[in-house]
């Protein structure tokens, strides 16, 4: 590795001013800009115009690293004798003689470069308790430009690795501490463990769990996590790749973490809520996003409201870590917070709608179709209510009347997705409802047949229920809550009382973009189509 | 030695041992598609010359000796009846028509075979998709061009019919261009019957029997399956099933980290899924140059959602059944002792891949298989067990084992065709380039830096290295793909390229320059006066070329070498 540059000069780049300094040597291997540079010193007849211009801004970057490299290194205290190019340090520089107040010694993150702030290490290449010898080289740091190795200038133990692989820390901050003797071993890693506390500012936020503060000694950097032959014994930790990285980044103790994904594996999102962060949006587009739906409207904001001071668990209760699709839901619920929604409810009598049903059910017909139906007819035409609201700017008109109809299946709710309901005649949408609903049941329903809804309706009204209210699914506008419908006494204007069969309809909407008057007026119309029923069939 | 050693088996002994290289692989260490190319180049060039001048009078008298055997026919069917009907063999059979052969080819399945049905197209189709996604998905990048997009979604069965639909049209299009050409295309298995005599039919129908004054076996090959792993189509898979994208699963095993483990890993991730690789070497991406796979490691691997376990093998894979996920046992590679246990939700098995070569009726004509290969010399002739040349059979591609990449194959058949239409051919397996289509690519040609060391230091000449890095290409920055490093392995003292590998925007196209030099010969004091135009990531070779320090003048004779005055 480091041959390839032959006998090249490898400038040292030290960081000055840190007294009880870490011995340190950095040898480079690749540094390309550096490459570039010797290149065109050693080429006195540039090949071309072009080339000078195109080369010139790295080469002068290269010249002020190099140089103020040279000048950084010119006022280093003592370093080890063993330097090869000592010839280039100024000689009016006066050295002060480091006294070793102890034998344990910190290594430092270098500065390899004029303009690297943080470093990070690529590697150890020893690991804890290895013995090391002056010259060795210990750790690979990455810098802003090349990766490097560095070496020690002094024999000892590494004692402890205060940085891991793939972590970051500051420039002239502490990675790793070296003991001159074992016995010194256990009061280094003492001093490792107060270090970390201190390194970790160039770290992302602090992850406010309490196996940070607690047990600040270096994680686990091995990636597989032990005792993986005892099968037999409790359970052993599955984390996903990505969910091991961010445990090391965030500082979260993968074995304190409760998976929720499948099979209870630790996943990315597990560790984000151990390490107190919201999921990160960047798995929005990606992620399959499952739907939302009343289900448990009630249990979702309790579970997500207080995520860092949950009470301890009753004993003798059970937890059980949600599949994925109840991931989802939970997601999508706490997600609902951010939209401000209200409500507005509307008793429809149904009378033409239950006769239109009894003749239409021989050929297939269900009451959800003619709800679909009869909801999208009326978003037809009132386009706002089937609007959405995408960045809390504008608003998002959808040319497609896609409805969503929330169906509870084993362990879950789901929303296949009835699109172009007011182009659908009756009988093929039931016919496009079935299939769905079979898919759902065997969970092969490909997303846009569960994500691309404008509108959610959802009935409970087969359980007797009569009213009830819904929560918005992120990126709809409105979700429609239909209860039972019961046979009612009414009063007409006359004052004659006769029974008719009425049922309650609740829409919650986003009331950025759909006002109450909007949603009066849709209901209104939706209201009408009910009761001039024969018109969903035309 | 060597070229001593052909030159007498050209001219005296009519049935000579071909036994004496080549068979074994000379280096056990250049693993994968890199194996043989070394030992390959030497014999080449050392003998190349004096074969030359002894070929037709050889070619006259195996003919001559095996027309006392009796069996072959005395006029054939067809000049050239190649069997399998892949890449290697379209090539093979497109030259031989230009050069006035009466051609068949014989395929059993689908015209196109693993390249155009299960291998490099379909991936391409993928490999576009994941490319686009991981510019749509990385903020960071979207950001610097000033550019703003949403989140970017996919629909997998949109992506599934796109790599299907190229593929049928890409099938269409060779089976077309064969048609036109008039070369007969026989359908069923063909297997060798005797010397010249090869009998094909579908199963359970009479065989037909044709013959033909050559043969070329190009029966490719199929993915390798180690044993203990149980592959259920679904859930444990192998590149053929993972290309037609039938799920995408959370989190996948690869078992493998070659070039189709490595692009399957680009395509996952980009479109969701977590990626574990699992790798029987100690390091990853073991066919690779080392400084090469090293940079590739740190932005294809390491700022991925993927993790690996290396120095391991899959000693048995379970499929996802009974509501229990994949269960994959692991065992250190050395001590064979069992390691770790995985449970993840599909694992794709990227092993290699093994030759089809069973059923071919080699055992007709007494050629036995290396591990399946058919044991060839450097020209394709197929040897038979007692090491002599079987007359007038050739294997070509994968089924030889010699370069297992589709252009190898139909550069191999293009030889072959040479050599039975008059004109002594040696393929030089050190100018086929070969490409790995993450995102960057990786491409690369001739030696890697460790392979060429050794050559230098057992040949004794000295090799300098030279690199050049995207960072330093007007286009590259301009794309915000500056991310890369082109390196140049050469001779200092007569400027021979001996490799160039390249990691960065485009790579797979950018090494052709390279190849072609490496092809023809061109000494890099000549080509570092060619121009190329500005900005193009080209300059990136350009500026690699021009950053060789070579001793030797460039030559009187070059023609690029003397600017012409306007």
């Amino acid at each position: 590795m480091q041959t390839q540059l032959g006998s090249a000069v490898f400038p040292r780049l030290l960081r000055r001013s840190l007294s009880y300094i870490p011995s340190i040597l950095y040898s480079l291997h690749s540094l390309l800009n550096l490459f570039h540079f010797f290149r065109f010193l050693s080429n006195s007849s540039p090949q071309s115009q072009k080339h000078k211009e195109m080369a010139s801004p790295f080469l002068s970057n290269t010249i002020i690293s190099f140089s103020s490299s040279l000048s950084s290194s010119s006022s280093l205290p003592r370093l080890a004798p063993s330097i090869p190019f000592s010839a280039i340090r100024s000689k009016s520089t006066p050295r002060r003689i480091l006294t070793v107040r102890s034998k344990i010694r910190e290594i430092f993150m270098p500065a390899l470069s004029s303009t690297m702030t943080e470093g990070k290490i690529v590697s150890w290449v020893k690991s804890e308790g290895d013995v090391l010898s002056k010259g060795e080289s210990v750790v690979v740091v990455e810098s802003d430009k090349a990766d490097m190795d560095v070496e020690t200038f002094y024999d000892g133990i590494l004692a402890a690795i205060v940085v891991g692989e793939g972590e970051t820390a500051l420039v002239g901050a502490a990675i790793g501490v070296l003991a001159e003797t074992e016995d010194e071993i256990a009061e280094a890693k003492a001093k490792a463990a107060s270090k970390s506390g201190a390194s970790t500012p160039s770290a992302p936020p602090p992850a406010p769990t309490p196996a940070a503060a607690s047990t600040p000694a270096p994680p686990k950097s091995t990636p597989a996590p032990a005792a993986p032959t005892v099968a037999e014994g409790p359970r052993k930790t599955v984390a996903t790749p990505y969910a091991k990285k961010l445990a090391k980044q965030h500082k979260v103790d993968i074995e304190s973490v409760v998976g929720t994904g499948p099979y209870g594996r630790i996943t990315p999102e597990d560790i984000d809520a151990a390490a107190g962060l919201s999921p990160s949006k960047k798995n929005v587009g990606l992620a399959v996003v499952v739907e939302t739906k009343p289900a448990a409207p009630a249990k979702a904001p309790a579970a997500s409201a207080a995520p860092s001071s949950l009470p301890p668990p009753v004993p003798g209760s059970t937890v059980v870590p949600f599949t994925t699709m109840q991931s989802a839901v939970s997601k999508n619920m706490v997600e609902s917070l951010s939209v401000p929604t209200f409500r507005v409810g509307y008793p429809v009598t149904t009378d033409a709608l239950d006769a239109l049903y009894e003749k239409v059910k021989p050929k297939g017909v269900t009451m959800t179709a003619l709800l679909a139906k009869a909801a999208a007819m009326a978003l037809a035409q009132h386009p706002v209510v089937n609007s959405s609201c995408k960045d809390g700017k504008s608003f998002t008109y959808n040319s497609n009347i896609n409805i969503a109809v929330a169906v509870a299946i084993n362990g879950g709710l789901i929303t296949p997705v009835l699109q172009d309901a007011d182009k659908l005649d009756l009988y093929l949408l039931s016919q496009k409802w079935k299939e769905l609903v079979e898919k759902a049941r065997a969970k092969q329903l490909q997303p846009q047949e569960y994500n691309s809804g404008t509108f959610t309706l959802s009935n409970l009204g087969m359980f007797g229920v009569d009213r009830f209210d819904a929560i918005l699914p992120p990126g709809q506008g409105a979700i429609m809550a239909v209860g039972a419908s019961k046979p009612t006494v009414v009063a007409d204007a006359d004052g004659f009382f006769s029974v008719k069969n009425k049922m309650l309809v609740n829409v919650t909407a986003d009331h950025r973009i759909i006002y109450g008057a909007d949603l009066a007026a849709f209901l209104q119309t939706f209201s009408k189509i009910v009761e001039n029923a024969e018109s969903l069939t035309l | 030695m060597h070229s001593t050693l052909s030159f007498s088996r050209a001219t005296t002994v009519p049935t000579t041992n071909y036994a004496f290289h080549s068979q074994s692989p000379i280096n056990l260490r250049f693993c994968g598609l890199r194996r043989e190319a070394f030992g390959i180049s030497i014999l080449t060039r050392s003998s190349s010359g004096r074969v030359r001048l002894s070929t037709r009078g050889r070619s006259k008298r195996i003919s001559a000796s095996t027309g006392n055997n009796g069996t072959p026919p005395k006029s054939f069917d067809y000049d050239l009846i190649i069997i399998g009907a892949g890449v290697g063999g379209h090539g093979a059979a497109l030259h031989a028509v230009e050069k006035g052969l009466k051609t068949a080819i014989i395929e059993g399945d689908v015209v196109g075979g693993t390249c155009v049905n299960r291998g490099c197209v379909p991936s391409k189709a993928l490999l576009a998709v994941s490319g686009r996604m991981r510019e749509l998905q990385s903020e960071h990048h979207m950001k610097a061009l000033g550019l703003q997009v949403s989140a970017a979604g996919y629909d997998r069965q949109g992506v599934a019919g796109h790599a299907n639909n190229i593929a049928s049209k890409i099938r269409s299009n060779l089976t077309n261009s064969m048609k036109a050409l008039g070369v007969d295309i026989l359908t069923g298995f063909g297997t060798i019957v005797g010397p010249q005599k090869v009998k094909y039919g579908k199963v359970g129908f009479t065989d037909n029997v044709v013959t033909a004054k050559d043969i070329i076996i190009a029966t490719g090959s199929v993915p390798f399956v180690p044993k203990g792993i149980e592959v259920d189509g679904k859930t444990v898979i192998t590149s053929d099933h993972a290309l037609k994208l039938e799920f995408v699963p959370d989190w996948i095993a690869i078992v493998g980290s070659g070039y189709i483990g490595l692009e399957f890993s680009d395509v996952y991730t980009a479109l969701g899924s977590e990626v574990t690789f699992i790798e029987a070497l100690d390091q990853l991406m073991p066919g690779f140059d080392p400084e090469i796979s090293k940079l590739a490691q740190r932005v294809l691997i390491n700022p991925r959602k993927i993790d690996y376990h290396t120095g391991v093998f899959a000693t048995k894979i379970t499929p996802a059944r009974d509501g229990k996920p994949v269960i994959i046992e692991l065992t250190d590679a050395k001590t064979k002792e069992h390691k770790d246990t995985l449970e993840v939700d599909a694992a794709l098995i990227a092993t290699g891949r093994a030759p089809f070569t069973n059923g071919l009726g080699l055992e007709n004509i007494n050629v036995v298989t290396q591990r399946g290969f058919v044991p060839v010399d450097e020209r394709m002739r197929v040897i038979d067990a007692n090491g002599n040349l079987v007359p007038h059979l050739y294997c070509i591609g994968d089924a030889n084992g010699k370069m297992m990449l589709a252009h190898a194959a139909s550069a191999q058949g293009i030889s072959v065709v040479e050599q039975v239409t008059g004109r002594d051919h040696v393929l030089n397996h050190l100018s086929v380039p070969a490409a790995c289509f993450t995102h960057p690519e990786i491409s690369m040609v001739g030696l890697t830096e460790p392979q060429a060391r050794e050559k230098a230091v057992k040949e004794g000449f000295e090799i300098s290295v030279a690199k050049t890095s995207f960072k330093a290409n007007t286009k590259a920055l301009a794309e915000n793909e500056g991310e890369g490093l082109a390196k140049l392995i050469y001779r200092p003292d007569n400027g021979e390229i001996l490799g160039v590998h390249i990691f960065g925007l485009h790579a797979a196209d950018l090494i052709h320059e390279a190849s072609n030099a490496i092809a023809l010969g061109t000494r890099i004091q000549d080509i570092k006066f060619a121009v190329h135009a500005h900005p193009t990531l080209s300059e990136v070779l350009d500026e690699l070329f021009k950053s060789a320090k070579v001793k030797a003048p460039a030559s009187t004779s070059s023609p690029i070498s003397e600017p012409v005055a306007a």
